[in-house]
């Protein structure tokens, strides 16, 4: 019980200080605006390796998109924004 | 047989659509088949002995069925050989639907977001290893996936996002010996009819503090009572806690990404007496202990995607150390450890040969006979693919 306290503590801390830090209005705008392929290239490598444009035609990407939105829980945004950058790309 | 006609013929239907999906007019319909498999060779010494095997014959298809822009319906069957038998595992079907920017509501059997590695990283092209770290899988202490509701999102705050799931699912069940007597005290995940009216519930948050998302730290909570309705267990509850932690960055002084992943598990489950028989002797004694279970995994991986050379690049260095530790005093004590170093090649994406070596130290186990320390070592040689 006592190292679960250790490890929240430690977890809420990080996060609040990171939070804290990272939260000013201008970072704000930025992450509004980060770009599909920048969104692609943050997001679609965190799991498995970072997937070829290529690798499925435009249909297919949709239904991948909706599917890695619920998997990877992304804002609709996000995914749309990705979704149509791979659709250039491919 | 019958079964895997139908199956088979199901699959078809898909296949089938698949192509008309692919017409340069789309419809609101589109379905897709997609999935994984392995094929290997496992190598084990333990003292008293060793083994030398060809595994594989596991085949996991997935079906996802998209309605629309906002509906979803994803489902993994699972085929797999045990001992000359095919058996057939739902691994989960679940219908999604977007109800908004940053609520997504899930419902049937799915994945359980409870840390990442059952819900994100376990299939045999995504794990950088041939094996689960312990605690997970078979005999495990994390739970894979749960038949309920769920509710998840994201929603960026500042340069950071935060990501949630909750849910309520029907449960996991406590062992009370009557199919295998070692096990009393045990949970069991794989039980998806609920034993009780009790509903459990759990979520998790993940924090991605960083602009560039290359950092997640996330808490998850799982908790329900696990006795059966009406019996003497009816009140025991089980509160099960993750954290994890996932690190992944192109470096450029290393040319490489680096790639960390780290989850923690602590079940606790209140106390009860279990009674053990022992038919051949036509006894029974009464067993109670503090039924607490903890496992954890660090992993580091290591990739040279950043240097010229066509072959280097798509090498992988991965090391990775686990430990499991089930209660002191329960006839299932056992505290394993294990350390794996792994050297991969990508051949795809989705494709990769993994050279796996294993070193294990165990003291305990229901299997065991005694409580001694045991060395054993393993080496894998496992080709997996993702399609
Ligand atoms: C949170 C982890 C995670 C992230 C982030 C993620 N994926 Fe995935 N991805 C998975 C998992 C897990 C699977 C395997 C699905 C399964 O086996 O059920 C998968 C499968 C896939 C597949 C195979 C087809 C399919 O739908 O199963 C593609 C293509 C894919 N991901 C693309 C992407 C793209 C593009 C992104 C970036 C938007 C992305 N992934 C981000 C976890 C992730």
């Amino acid at each position: 019980m006592k190292k679960l306290l250790v490890i929240g503590t430690m977890i809420i801390s990080l996060s609040s200080i990171v939070f804290l830090t990272g939260s000013c209005s201008s970072q704000r705008e930025l992450a509004a605006q980060k770009s599909g392929a920048q969104l692609w290239a943050d997001n679609c490598l965190r799991c498995h390796n970072l997937p070829s444009p290529a690798a499925y035609n435009d249909v297919e990407w949709e239904t991948i998109g909706l599917h890695m939105k619920e998997r990877a829980n992304m804002t609709t945004e996000q995914i749309e924004k990705i979704v149509s950058f791979i659709q250039t790309a491919n | 047989m019958k079964k895997i006609i139908i199956v088979l013929s199901i699959s078809m239907l898909f296949f089938g659509n698949s192509i008309t999906a692919q017409d340069s007019k789309t419809g609101k319909t589109q379905f897709m088949v997609r999935g994984y498999g392995h094929a290997g060779l496992d190598y084990l010494k333990t003292e008293s002995g060793t083994s030398l095997s060809y595994v594989g014959s596991s085949f996991a298809p997935i079906f996802l069925f998209k309605q629309g822009d906002r509906f979803i319906f994803e489902t993994e069957l699972e085929f797999v050989l045990q001992k000359n038998q095919l058996e057939i595992g739902l691994e989960y079907a679940n219908l999604g639907y977007i109800i908004n920017k940053y609520v997504m509501v899930r419902a049937g059997k799915f994945l359980l977001p409870f840390g990442t590695f059952m819900e994100r990283l376990h299939p045999a092209w995504i794990n950088r290893l041939s094996t689960k770290p312990l605690g997970f899988g078979h005999d495990g202490i994390a739970p894979a996936s749960g038949i309920g509701i769920e509710l998840r999102g994201a929603a960026p705050i500042g340069g950071s996002t935060i990501n949630y799931s909750v849910y309520s699912t029907n449960g996991p069940q406590l062992k009370i010996g009557d199919d295998e007597p070692d096990e009393v005290g045990m949970l069991n995940f794989d039980n998806y009819i609920d034993n009780n009216n009790n509903k459990a519930i759990g979520g998790r948050i993940g924090f991605l503090p960083f602009f560039n998302s290359s950092m997640e730290v996330g808490v998850s909570y799982y908790t329900g009572k696990v006795g059966d309705k009406g019996s003497e267990y009816e009140d025991v509850k089980a509160s099960l806690w993750a954290f994890d932690f996932s690190y992944v960055k192109q470096v450029s002084p290393l040319k490489g990404i680096l790639d960390i992943k780290a989850q923690y598990n602590l079940n606790n489950v209140s106390d009860a007496y279990y009674t053990v028989n022992n038919d051949a002797r036509d006894t029974s004694a009464v067993y109670t202990f503090t039924n607490s279970s903890n496992a954890y995994y660090a992993q580091l991986t290591y990739r040279p995607l950043m240097v010229g050379n066509a072959f280097l690049k798509n090498l992988e260095l991965i090391g990775r150390y686990s430990q499991l530790n089930t209660p002191e005093g329960s006839l299932w004590e056992s505290d394993i450890n294990e350390a794996t170093i792994g050297l991969n090649y990508w051949i795809t994406w989705r494709q990769v040969v993994k050279v796996n070596y294993s070193f294990i130290n165990s003291r305990g186990g229901h299997d065991a006979e005694d409580a001694s320390l045991q060395k054993s070592n393993a080496f894998f040689v496992h080709w997996a693919i993702g399609f």
